[in-house]
């Protein structure tokens, strides 16, 4: 591969030129969904390789319960835009050291303690944290088919009123981690705003929001995600992304065999 | 940090002037809004991670009424390193330290001692010195473990993860070739001393490096929902061994996994002490786990030891020589074989039960020829560095059954866990 050749082509999809038509919409006026999540996307995700640190800070009732850090490894895959994301724990000590690999629907789980990898189900990695790792790193215009529900008012991650589209996205294959989607995206910049996401019953289990939006790796970007558990809304995960970073990140980390030799710097 | 007393008002004052379910559910986004996030940690990973263990408890005798106290006092330390950019270093050890005691009543375990290299394209993998090269996607039994003969030096418990925590690696020369899709491995584990040490303070190659052997790999990864691996494992004495696995994605919530390794093994508990002539048998695992929305896993799995004694040796033994018997057990443990031609194991692991940070796991094992049964269960709380445990076992069925032989009838400890 020649990731020259790779930057290039990820920085001219993800230039303002998609984001301006994005706006602009389709010939009968409306704004076309695929382009606005592909928009969304693109905030959410740099275009190159990356590293970043996120902290998880769980809250109930109000009260903070618990505060973990882990370190994502993210790529999208040249062919086929699967993205790929590795994450590492860091905190709390307990966990440390633990790695979680997820091809799409192929999940797999390290702990270098016992030195197995083991794969595990998309209902098993909803448990743990590592799946609201999704809510922030995650490429939906690949696994989700979006059509637009309505452009209406709605309440930002700072509690401002901003003008939105609200798109509904439906799993288009098995590597899509919810059934479906609510996406607010911002109609004046796209923004990633406030996402609701569903099972398969039609379940809310989580709703986010995307806030404390600064410029990192070449874009605004959310650095905090705001999330709140579909059952139990007194308990809430903020995310924070820290100490982004564009890295070459080998296609060979993403392979189940190489979890056990997994160690970054 | 967001005030408790501070939402109640809010909440109250929304709920007299929006007397409707959204309005509720905006008052809970609204208080999740305020909340402020643990200042941003730095990424810097930490190169050693150090947890000691201590637990108390008690046991009960099968062969007569008296119940014996236990005690354990372990020290359990992993450092890995980068050497450059490329190179790296592992050394990781335990202590334990028990009463009562068969033998050393302090005992370690030298798990891992070695240095490796990779390029950077992470294209290939070299490692030298000793490495707990672990195989196999079952839960109870590895048949494609090959490297699991004598690695454990000291039993601390019966849950299979930590089996498999605790044990040794063994000394080897090992490359690996590894491809987004799979990986090609060689290990080459030399001979190094004859037997094993009964001395506790002894890196104890003689456990794992009695014969020189070689292992070599396959993984493939056929699509998102499947991979496999395929194995050839030789040892200088002329053993050989074809071993396969699979584990694959069933829908949301299930993962189906197999193993099966095939071929001769002269050195097998049975044949050892006279039980069987076979050479060439097979050994198998087959199971799945499935995992529900309210945090609970749970896993099936069936077992089965081609090499075993059959049901008329066994019931000779049990009739004639139950000292036979008993080492018959103690070899096949020793070897993390199965004592049985064929068992069964089920394990459920409820997360956050009854409240957060709780968890309760129980697992069955199960003889299926002589019904015997060990019962395990395990209530953990989970604090911010620190775990408490409660843990109970029982070995249950008839006295010439694989676990109801077994002296020990039951046992309850308290452990405490921390992570340092």
């Amino acid at each position: 591969m020649d990731p020259r050749g790779f930057v290039r082509r990820r920085l001219v999809l993800a230039s303002p030129l998609p984001l301006l038509f994005a706006g602009i919409g389709s010939a009968y006026g409306q704004p076309d969904p695929a382009a606005l999540l592909a928009a969304s996307d693109a905030i959410r995700n740099p275009n190159r390789p990356f590293v970043v640190t996120v902290t998880l800070t769980e809250f109930q009732g109000g009260t903070q319960v618990e505060s973990s850090v882990l370190v994502s490894y993210a790529r999208t895959l040249e062919a086929g835009g699967q993205f790929m994301s590795l994450l590492r724990f860091q905190r709390p000590a307990r966990d440390a050291g633990k790695v979680m690999l997820k091809r799409g629907a192929d999940l797999w789980f390290y702990d270098p303690s016992t030195k197995a990898s083991i794969r595990i189900s998309p209902q098993q990695r909803l448990i743990g944290q590592a799946a609201n790792g999704d809510v922030v790193t995650a490429n939906y215009a690949r696994d989700y088919t979006p059509t637009l529900a309505a452009t209406e008012e709605v309440q930002d991650g700072e509690r401002r009123k901003r003008k939105a589209h609200r798109l509904l996205l439906t799993a288009r294959n098995d590597e899509a981690t919810y059934a479906s989607i609510e996406l607010w995206v911002d109609v004046e910049n796209q923004r990633p705003l406030k996402a609701r996401y569903f099972a398969d019953s039609g379940r809310l289990l989580k709703t986010a929001y995307y806030r404390r939006f600064q410029s990192q790796l070449g874009a605004e970007r959310p650095t905090e995600t705001v999330i709140i558990d579909g059952i139990d809304p007194q308990s809430v995960t903020l995310l924070r992304m820290s100490d982004y970073a564009g890295r070459d990140i080998p296609l060979t980390w993403f392979s189940k065999d190489y979890l056990p030799r997994f160690q970054p710097e | 940090m967001h005030h408790p007393a501070s939402a109640i008002a809010r909440t109250a004052c929304l709920c007299s002037a929006l007397a409707c379910g959204t309005a509720i559910g905006a008052t809970a986004d609204n208080d999740a809004l305020d909340l402020q996030s643990a200042p941003a940690e730095s990424s810097t990973t930490p190169n050693a991670k150090l947890v000691l263990e201590g637990a108390i408890g008690s046991a009960r005798q099968r062969y007569n009424s008296s119940t014996t106290s236990l005690r354990r006092l372990s020290a359990d330390l992993v450092y890995s390193t980068r050497i450059g950019s490329q190179g790296r270093f592992t050394f990781s050890d335990r202590i334990d330290s028990l009463h009562p005691a068969t033998g050393d009543s302090t005992v370690n375990s030298l798990r891992e001692l070695y240095a490796g290299w990779q390029d950077s394209s992470a294209n290939w993998v070299l490692e030298a010195g000793r490495i707990n090269l672990r195989q196999g996607p079952a839960l109870g039994f590895n048949p494609t473990d090959f490297f699991r003969d004598g690695a454990l030096r000291i039993a601390t418990t019966v849950n299979p993860t930590l089996i498999r925590e605790y044990r040794l690696g063994s000394a080897m020369l090992r490359a690996q070739r590894l491809w987004p899709e799979g990986s090609l491995s060689l290990a080459i584990s030399p001979k190094l001393s004859d037997k094993p040490s009964e001395s506790g303070w002894s890196p104890d190659w003689g456990a794992t490096n009695n014969r020189t052997r070689a292992l070599l790999s396959v993984g493939s990864q056929w699509s998102s929902q499947a991979s496999s691996q395929l194995h050839a494992y030789a040892d200088e004495h002329g053993d050989a061994q074809l071993g396969a696995s699979v584990s694959m994605l069933q829908g949301e919530a299930t993962v189906l996994y197999a193993e099966a390794a095939w071929g001769r093994d002269r050195r097998s508990a049975a044949r050892a002490l006279g039980a069987s002539d076979r050479t060439r048998a097979a050994r198998l695992a087959a199971g799945l786990t499935y995992t529900t929305a309210s945090k609970l896993s749970l896993t099936a799995e069936f077992d089965h030891n081609g090499f075993a004694p059959d049901r008329a040796r066994w019931d000779q033994w049990a009739a004639t020589a139950p000292t036979l018997l008993g080492a018959y057990l103690m070899a096949a443990d020793r070897q993390q074989d199965p004592a049985g031609r064929e068992s069964l194991l089920v394990h459920a692991k409820q997360s956050d039960a009854f409240t957060r940070n709780l968890d309760l796991t129980a697992m069955l094992r199960m003889n299926l020829r002589d019904r015997s049964t060990l019962t395990w269960a395990e209530l953990r709380y989970r604090l911010k560095s620190a775990d408490v445990s409660l843990q109970w076992l029982r070995y249950g069925g008839k006295a010439t059954g694989e676990y109801g032989v077994n002296p020990q009838k039951s046992a309850v400890q308290l452990v405490g866990t921390w992570y340092l």
